[in-house]
């Protein structure tokens, strides 16, 4: 075949699919398997160039001022994103048992003492370092400050069981115990002191290091052990673009509706650390095949941690914006930001948390994210109704994973948890048509009002309008009839169009092929 | 062509196609597009001075051996010189300072510092402070309240002191005990060409001491209470001292004298401590033995960035000073704060003048930054009667100071 005739069948074959929506194999559920990623380099980003360049110019495409806006590019046609290295449906979509989600990542295999420890820092005023265990596995080790036991380790460990059962990939890690003596200095070890000189690092580095953590009564410390994640590191991933060695990252980060959603996340957990920092990329290797996954990581600044000391009572502000700067300064500080209105109650094992001035559609990270900027009302309703799926009792029991000794505190952070939950579930039910899990019933389209599933206001009653549809063209046709019961089929596709008179603006798309729900999509 | 594409785009059976094979399509594409990951240039520099924790090094110095920038008096210049700290002597319980300065306004300053470090659990704080000063051009007005600006003189201050304090922490935030030391001074005509000499413009019965040299040994005791949530650059707590040093002129017997400092100091935070009224009063009182007065270059003065903010350095000097403080400080941003202040404060040559008739004021506002609870800089514009100051400062307003007799030393 002649290079003219190579170019236009691929041409033909651009212009042909052009338009279409379903293909046989829609809805997706699992990404194809990689590309071999080969061999990329470990990346390594500046912490603080990344702060500054996102304050002041936030990277990625943004979502255009006028016309369409752009939805999440790397969704199925039911609007999930795909199993994958990015993410993986789990807790919305299968129910999991209580013990499944108080295992997280792992769960099964905690650190088995004694520990070698072959790296730490000197620096900083939270302590932690690496250990080998006697199973030869690599921890990284994190303990509380000495003014907040159990705050930093409760919520590590309390918000990864969270993020893992809301999908994303994150780190196997344990509330663990132990004292001095189980500990074994790595011969010849050396460390970075506070003032960047090296030195050999002795028992006596390690006794300071731990003063600067909480002592239990019986001599032991209580610490959070992260297992080293599969693969090798790579370095963070950005919140924008993609990488440029990696064949499998098509979808730039900030069109990523799981990265978008993550915002509603966030806002609960108060993970208002988003920086590029706390996630990492590591190259893993299956059946010979090299490729990147992505992690979520260090959930010491979530709930009210703020890692070293308790969260700022800034969490849910920017850290600088030009617009609140201008006012703060232009009315004296009268014009009171809403969350400098919070109160605290005293729990050091909890730190600052509370739910009562939360508002989930103010809440912000501590800095522009572009792809927590990007999200839309769609992206919030599939990160919001995966909020409201947890309930109460599964809220208590991956709180209790924090092994909060005060049963006080740990009551109110489930209750907070619970308050904001139903927050974000009010803020976003009401964005879009709280329907879904779409399927056919003897010859009826079912759905669930999850509005109405959790007590909230529904705008029920809907209205369906069933019309062709040709998938080749992507365009609806005539109409079909009306009501939950599916109209006989002119071609494959058909299309229903679920509206209500209390939201007229507020629409939602629902494609059958046969009796197969094959496509979602929102409108608002 | 397009004809030919029309055809085909009716003519493909397009559901042959499969949503994996479009994904996998758009793989292969970018896989014969990959390039290495590569940050910018000035990412990697940033990450780089970061990484290998360059300004830990330069603060730090080789093995303690470091520049000390800055730190000078009040209209002293930029101060740079060697310094050699350490911290982590006797195992981390001694900690020394040794530095040399000199300011682009030629002025100098010498400082050997020894310092416990966690003594018996915290309950004891022993220091030894030796300092040299060499200051040529210290503003002068003239003694009383009444002085007036255009009185403008200087005068050369060169000192030497030792000074050894002991403190007893009995409770949490309480810290008491003695302190000793010796201070040994000589002053002369100052080096500011611009203005009089104050030894040319004040007779010496006006300004006591300013035409003998004389040393003194000094002791006394001090009390405090400190509940600041975070010294450097507090927002919450009190911090509330009491000292008095009795100072012995060692040659003359003349110039000795008692003198008694309080200084108060509140913060009440609301609105989670992004707003903070922060309060001081401070008063401190000198008394003389028959015979005795106090020699002008040891009387309290007002006037500069740390207390009458609308007012020259040292504009006004006597044997006793009050002093208040008012700031109302809100947060702008993360890490900067603004500040309204209002200033009131005098100085008089008896102490049955302790009272709020005669005050000077002063207001304006001011910027102040912070890092990791610390404020690291303060910008304040202050207005008054004798018009507009801007400081530019390295401190809290009301910056923590060494306890003890060398805490009284007005020269710091």
């Amino acid at each position: 075949m002649t290079t003219m005739r190579k170019l236009l069948l691929t041409l033909a074959i651009a212009a042909a699919l052009h338009g279409q929506r379903f293909y046989p194999d829609d809805p997706l559920l699992v990404e194809p398997p990689p590309l071999d990623a080969g061999k990329p380099a470990r990346r390594r980003l500046s912490d603080w160039y990344d702060l500054f360049w996102h304050i002041l110019a936030t990277p990625g495409e943004k979502q255009p001022k006028s016309g369409p806006p752009i939805r999440a590019k790397n969704v199925n046609t039911l609007g999930d994103p795909m199993d994958g290295a990015w993410y993986v449906r789990r807790h919305y979509w299968r129910r999991m048992p209580l013990e499944e989600l108080q295992r997280g990542a792992g769960g099964t295999a905690p650190p088995v003492f004694p520990w070698t420890v072959v790296a730490a820092k000197g620096e900083g005023i939270t302590p932690g370092f690496t250990v080998i265990d006697a199973t030869k596995r690599r921890f990284f080790i994190k303990l509380d400050p000495v003014t907040n036991p159990e705050m930093m380790t409760a919520a590590e460990v309390i918000s990864s069981r969270f993020f893992h059962a809301l999908g994303y990939h994150v780190a196997d890690e344990y509330i663990v115990e132990f004292h001095p003596r189980d500990l074994v200095i790595q011969d010849r070890l050396t460390f970075i002191n506070q003032h960047g000189i090296e030195r050999p690092f002795t028992r006596r580095n390690l006794t300071e290091l731990l003063l600067k953590a909480p002592r239990l009564p019986d001599g032991r410390y209580r610490c959070v052990a992260s297992l080293a994640l599969e693969g090798q590191p790579l370095g963070p991933f950005r919140w924008f673009g993609t990488r440029s060695d990696d064949p499998n990252d098509t979808v730039p980060h900030e069109h990523r509706r799981e990265l978008r959603g993550a915002h509603v996340f966030f806002a609960w957990l108060d993970h208002d650390d988003s920086r590029a920092i706390n996630t990492l990329d590591t190259l893993v290797t299956r059946n010979g095949k090299t490729f990147i996954r992505h992690h979520l990581l260090d959930f010491g600044s979530t709930l009210g941690s703020g890692s070293d000391k308790p969260n700022s009572p800034r969490s849910g502000a920017y850290h600088f914006s030009w617009r609140e700067s201008a006012i703060q300064m232009a009315t004296l500080g009268l014009a009171v930001p809403y969350w400098a209105k919070a109160r605290y109650p005293r729990y050091p094992s909890i730190g600052l948390f509370e739910s009562k001035v939360f508002d989930p559609e103010k809440w912000l990270p501590e800095y522009p994210n572009p792809a927590l900027l990007n999200r839309l009302p769609d992206d919030e309703f599939w990160a919001a109704k995966q909020v409201m799926h947890f309930t109460g009792d599964e809220i208590r029991a991956i709180v209790r994973t924090g092994r909060l000794s005060d049963p006080q505190a740990e009551e109110y952070l489930v209750r907070c948890l619970i308050e904001r939950r139903d927050k974000i579930g009010r803020a976003y039910f009401r964005k879009v048509l709280p329907l879904d899990r779409f399927h056919v019933h003897n010859g009826e389209l079912v759905f669930e009002d999850l509005a109405a599933t959790h007590g909230m206001p529904s705008p029920a009653p809907y209205e369906i309008v069933w019309r062709a549809f040709d998938n080749r063209r992507d365009q609806p046709g005539e109409t079909l009839g009306r009501g939950a019961r599916i109209p006989p089929a002119p071609g494959e596709y058909l299309m229903a169009e679920i509206s209500s008179p209390a939201r007229p603006r507020q629409t939602v798309r629902v494609w059958l092929r046969g009796r197969t729900v094959v496509g979602v999509e929102y409108g608002w | 062509m397009l004809a030919l594409l029309l055809l085909a785009s009716t003519a493909l059976p397009a559901q042959e196609m499969t949503r994996e094979a479009l994904l996998q399509q758009e793989r292969q594409q970018r896989a014969v597009q990959l390039k290495p990951e590569r940050t910018s240039r000035w990412e990697e520099r940033i990450r780089l001075l970061n990484e290998k924790r360059i300004p830990q090094r330069l603060s730090y110095g080789y093995n303690g051996l470091r520049a000390k920038l800055g730190g000078m008096i009040t209209q002293g210049g930029f101060g740079i010189g060697p310094e050699y700290f350490r911290e982590d002597l006797f195992d981390g319980r001694l900690e020394s300072q040794i530095s040399w300065q000199i300011s682009t306004r030629a002025y100098q300053r010498g400082i050997l510092r020894l310092r416990s470090r966690n003594l018996a659990g915290g309950r004891i704080e022993a220091e030894m402070l030796s300092m040299h000063h060499y200051y040529p051009k210290i503003q002068y007005y003239g003694p009383g309240p009444d002085s007036r600006k255009s009185g403008r003189s200087n005068f050369l201050l060169e000192d030497n002191s030792l000074d050894f304090s002991l403190g007893l922490s009995p409770i949490r935030s309480v810290l008491l005990g003695p302190s000793t030391g010796w201070l040994w001074i000589n002053v002369g005509p100052g080096r500011d060409r611009r203005f009089a000499s104050a030894d040319a413009q004040f007779p010496p019965s006006d300004v006591p001491g300013i035409d003998r040299q004389t040393s003194f040994y000094r002791y006394g005791a001090f009390f405090r209470v400190n509940t600041l949530d975070n010294p450097a650059g507090p927002r919450a707590g009190g911090f509330y001292l009491f000292q008095y040093n009795r100072y012995d002129d060692r040659r003359y017997s003349a110039y000795g004298f008692n003198l008694l400092e309080a200084d108060l100091r509140q913060y009440i935070p609301f609105y989670n401590q992004r707003r903070v009224i922060a309060l001081r009063a401070r008063t401190l009182l000198t008394d003389t033995r028959a015979g005795e007065s106090v020699p002008f270059y040891l009387q309290p003065w007002l006037g500069g960035g740390d207390d009458l903010r609308g007012f020259r350095p040292f504009r006004f000097r006597d044997r006793n000073s009050l002093l208040f403080n008012a700031e109302y400080r809100w947060e702008i941003f993360a890490g900067l704060d603004m500040a309204l202040f209002a200033d009131a404060g005098k100085v008089f040559p008896r102490r049955g003048q302790l009272n709020f008739s005669r005050l000077e004021k002063s207001g304006g506002f001011g910027f102040r930054a912070n890092v990791r609870n610390r404020t690291f800089l303060r910008i304040d514009f202050g207005f008054s009667r004798e018009g507009f100051q801007a400081w530019f400062k390295f401190n809290d307003i009301f910056p923590s100071r060494p306890l003890g007799t060398s805490s009284t030393q007005p020269y710091q």
